[in-house]
């Protein structure tokens, strides 16, 4: 499949998805219960004139569908609406959180796969003892849930030793690196643990395969065959697994991003819900369900990159 | 009126319990035992602390969530007035010995019991320098007159005929009947004046991070980055001479999370923040370069009876209940000390030192708190079937709530009440106060709850029949505080509030459950803050300062 025809694709099959799950999810905040009016009004309730008012004005009281496809053609004018909670825009709302989720979730995708391969080659490739201790410490990282993790680094590196900051996302740059370093070690552990099972895993099954015999019984370098004929092999595997963990990333950021109180989605994302601000919970799911699809893309591309044998598109 | 949950702390809870355990390492000793009371002198409560004498470029003080919103007339829970405390101000103010003083006005007159002249100070000005006229201040009271108002406070302003402009600097209130309470409660956020030119230019957006803040406090909205911080620089124009801040910059963090918060607090990555729950952590700060202050409070601790039927809508059972509940362990074991166990909603914190609060501590001493089981054993023989069950609404992941209601169910059981409790998540515990199918099938919860200003009556005016808190139309004392409020003379109006008092302490609309001193946590670095319940009406930033 060509590029274009392929990015078509992934657009059509995005929106679909897009629209699916925008219903779903209008469905979900219509059907459970509570109200957005205790935030309005204020902790005192407001006056029955106050509350017909704000009704009124939010179109509270308005059936489903009309409420739904207002939402909808507000959307495709490119419209996000306003929290009702906030009285901000949306995108605003948006637009000040999203970076430190990108950075956050960047960092640690970089420490996922810099550890997770690292230590998965290690293990496979020396064997014994470094075999041992690797995969306890695996075992350790991926049943350790992220907010423990999270308290530790904390108490230890930021209470204790006073070497990291205990909250906050920073000021940009060197500083932002700095105070997202504990966020993105708690985030990474259980990915990092995971994904060097993996790759620890598919060297060793690409280590016994015919071809890489071969090369060995050829004579060739060790550095050599490990890079050009085992890797090689190994790296569809773990791509997946990489593609698959930022997915999940973006719901252990909302763990993450409250135990260090970050200012990101995740954790914008959890008070929409629990406020029924409904315009805010809707764009914020819609952000993510784009970051997946087009994760999920960027994914499929890398396998023709890796294997060329492997056709854009194909569902190999 | 004023009913202030605790729905906006998103808090994660596990995290907090598990960090009081893990966390506490280090140089942190002697938390080997079970209970970690507090060292609190609940006798004497500070209102202020030693003002802090070196200038200081920056302050980073924490809120418990993120504010809703910055215009005075939206501002009703402990975030949002912690900030607008050092931004607007009225034409009187609270004071940290929860007094009135005059600010933005020079004098007060109520030439009679239904007029209020307001004469301006001069020379007062907004932070863009326009000065603080006459048509601001129609402006700022003015639109919260009336149903239609979309205020918070409401309340105070429910007799108020007009307002108007009778002079260059002078603005006259004209009430349809006498009503103690305004005058009193424009002392609080509800009679912040605020420009009329900016308020009118934003619209909608007055006080959102896009629509910004004008008025005329000692400090001035600097930025708010939304989900990040709210930033304040000092106003140095500020017409008082007196509150002229030392601190340069004033940051707020959102760190809802306690077990974080506490955390920043130890490491210094946050200046100070005002607690009114005892954090699960906070004793660890004892050790630590922070010292805590526990300061005068108007809040307190209670359970809400909230159905019109069933075993606890009937006050006997209320009676029994209060009288085998042991205050004293709640503040030992609930509030790690910090809670003094009180027979009335309304405490000493609400008497001013006169004539009138001489009374209402003459009827706070003739109560007992003391738990009796006996009287509350024979109280519930009066009453006959009792075998419904008691629910409970609890707030989930916090300590405080569930610590309370097992200890509660404990207090049933001995005579003989069946208790049980329902776990609300916290974000959704809100709904309790504004949606009554949220509160089906609960028979009661618990709250705290503050008044705004010195005066016991500003609490129990919730018990008027309408009151939008009273759930249960509870209407046993609606005589007595109509009269209260229509007595502008403070020892007549407080004969009335107690006999209101005496009626609502023997129906137990809500029963008291001890008062909560304000907790002020302040790196050892800085000092001054206000350590009173002041803090949310009265620029309490305005006096820290460094210290050597």
């Amino acid at each position: 499949m060509s590029i274009p025809a392929f990015l078509l694709r992934r657009t059509g099959s995005l929106l679909l998805v897009l629209l699916v799950t925008s219903f779903v999810v209008f469905g979900l905040m219509y059907l459970a219960p509570g109200s957005p009016l205790s935030f309005v009004l204020g902790p005192r309730g407001g006056t029955p004139e106050q509350i017909a008012r704000v009704t009124e004005q939010y179109h509270l009281d308005d059936p489903f569908f009309v409420r739904y496809f207002a939402w909808l053609g507000d959307i495709v004018q490119g419209q996000l609406g306003d929290s009702i909670v906030y009285r901000q825009g949306v995108s605003d709302l948006i637009g000040g959180r999203i970076g430190t989720t990108v950075a956050l979730i960047a960092l640690a995708v970089i420490i996922i796969a810099i550890v997770g391969i690292g230590l998965g080659l290690l293990a496979s490739l020396r064997g014994g003892w470094t075999d041992q201790i690797v995969t306890t410490l695996a075992t350790l990282g991926l049943a350790t849930p992220t907010f423990v993790i999270g308290v530790a680094l904390i108490s230890l590196f930021a209470v204790g030793l006073g070497w990291f900051p205990t909250n906050g996302s920073g000021g940009g740059g060197i500083d932002t690196l700095w105070h997202l370093a504990l966020p993105a070690v708690a985030l990474s552990v259980a990915s990092a643990a995971y994904l060097a099972r993996i790759t620890r895993a598919s060297v060793l099954e690409e280590e016994g395969r015919e071809h890489v015999q071969t090369a060995v019984a050829r004579g060739l370098r060790s550095s050599l065959i490990v890079r050009r004929h085992v890797l090689r092999n190994a790296l569809i595997p773990i791509t997946t697994v990489m593609g698959l963990t930022i997915a999940t990333l973006i719901a252990g950021a909302v763990v993450v991003e409250n135990v260090f109180a970050l200012d990101g989605l995740g954790s914008l994302l959890v008070r929409a819900i629990l406020q029924r601000d409904f315009a805010v919970v809707q764009a914020v799911i819609l952000v993510l369900v784009v970051a997946f699809v087009v994760i999920n893309a960027i994914v499929d591309f890398l396998y023709t990159l890796i294997d060329p044998r492997i056709q854009l598109g194909s569902t190999r | 009126m004023s009913q202030r949950s605790l729905t906006l702390v998103g808090v994660a809870a596990v995290a907090a319990l598990t960090l009081s355990a893990c966390a506490g390492g280090g140089s942190a000793s002697g938390g080997g035992g079970g209970g970690n009371a507090l060292d609190v002198d609940l006798s004497s409560l500070a209102t202020t602390t030693e003002p802090g004498t070196q200038p200081v470029a920056e302050v980073t003080w924490n809120l418990p969530y993120e504010p809703l919103s910055l215009d005075p007339m939206l501002t009703f829970n402990y975030a949002e007035n912690t900030v607008d405390a050092n931004l607007c101000e009225g034409l009187t103010r609270i004071t940290p010995d929860l007094g009135i003083e005059n600010a933005l006005a020079e004098s007060v007159e109520t030439p009679d019991d239904t007029t209020y002249v307001y004469t301006l100070r001069a020379g007062t000005t907004f932070w863009d320098g326009t000065p603080v006229t006459a048509d601001d201040v129609v402006y700022s009271l003015g639109r919260q007159v009336g149903a239609e108002s979309a205020t918070y406070w409401a309340d105070y302003f429910q007799n108020v005929a007009s307002v108007e402009k009778t002079g260059d600097m002078q603005v006259t209130v004209k009430m349809t009947q006498p009503d103690a309470l305004f005058a009193q409660g424009m002392s609080s956020a509800a009679g912040a004046i605020v420009s009329k030119a900016a308020a009118e230019a934003a619209g909608e957006q007055f006080g959102t991070p896009q629509g910004g803040l004008m008025c005329t406090g000692p400090f001035q909205l600097d930025s708010w980055e939304p989900g990040k911080a709210i930033t304040l620089v000092r106003n140095e124009a500020y017409w008082d001479q007196n509150l002229i801040p030392k601190v340069e910059k004033l940051s707020f963090s959102f760190i809802a999370d306690e077990s974080t918060a506490v955390n920043a607090l130890r490491s210094g990555d946050v200046d100070g923040q005002f607690f009114y729950l005892p954090p699960a952590g906070l004793s660890q700060l004892q050790n630590s370069d922070a010292t805590i202050t526990f300061g005068e409070s108007y809040i307190f601790w209670s359970l809400r009876a909230i159905q019109p039927e069933g075993t606890f809508s009937n006050p006997k059972v209320r009676e029994a209940l209060l009288a085998a509940i042991d205050q004293q362990a709640i503040s030992e074991v609930v509030f790690q000390g910090a809670s003094i166990p009180s027979p009335v909603l309304t405490g000493p914190a609400y008497y001013a030192d006169d004539e009138a609060g001489a009374l209402f501590q003459e009827a706070f001493d003739s109560y007992e708190v003391k738990p009796d089981i006996e009287k509350a054993k024979a109280l519930l023989a009066e009453v006959g079937d009792v075998s419904e069950p008691i629910v409970l609404g609890v707030q989930g992941s916090s300590a405080v709530h569930e610590q309370t209601a097992s200890l509660i169910q404990a207090a049933g059981q001995a005579i003989g009440l069946t208790i049980e409790t329902k776990v609300i998540p916290v974000e959704q515990f809100g709904n309790l106060y504004f949606d009554e199918t949220a509160r089906e099938g609960l028979d009661g919860f618990f709250t705290t709850y503050y008044g705004n200003v010195t005066d016991p009556l500003d609490v129990y005016t919730t018990f008027m029949p309408d009151s939008s808190n009273n759930f249960i139309g509870y209407d046993g004392a609606a005589q007595e505080l109509t009269e209260a409020r229509q007595t502008l003379d403070p020892v007549e109006r407080a004969e009335y509030t107690i006999a209101a008092q005496e009626k609502i302490t023997r129906d137990l609309p809500w029963l008291p459950m001890g008062d909560l001193p304000v907790i002020l946590v302040q790196n050892n670095a800085i000092s001054g803050a206000t350590a009173s319940s002041a803090y949310l009406g009265y620029p309490w930033a305005a006096t820290i300062g460094g210290v050597e």
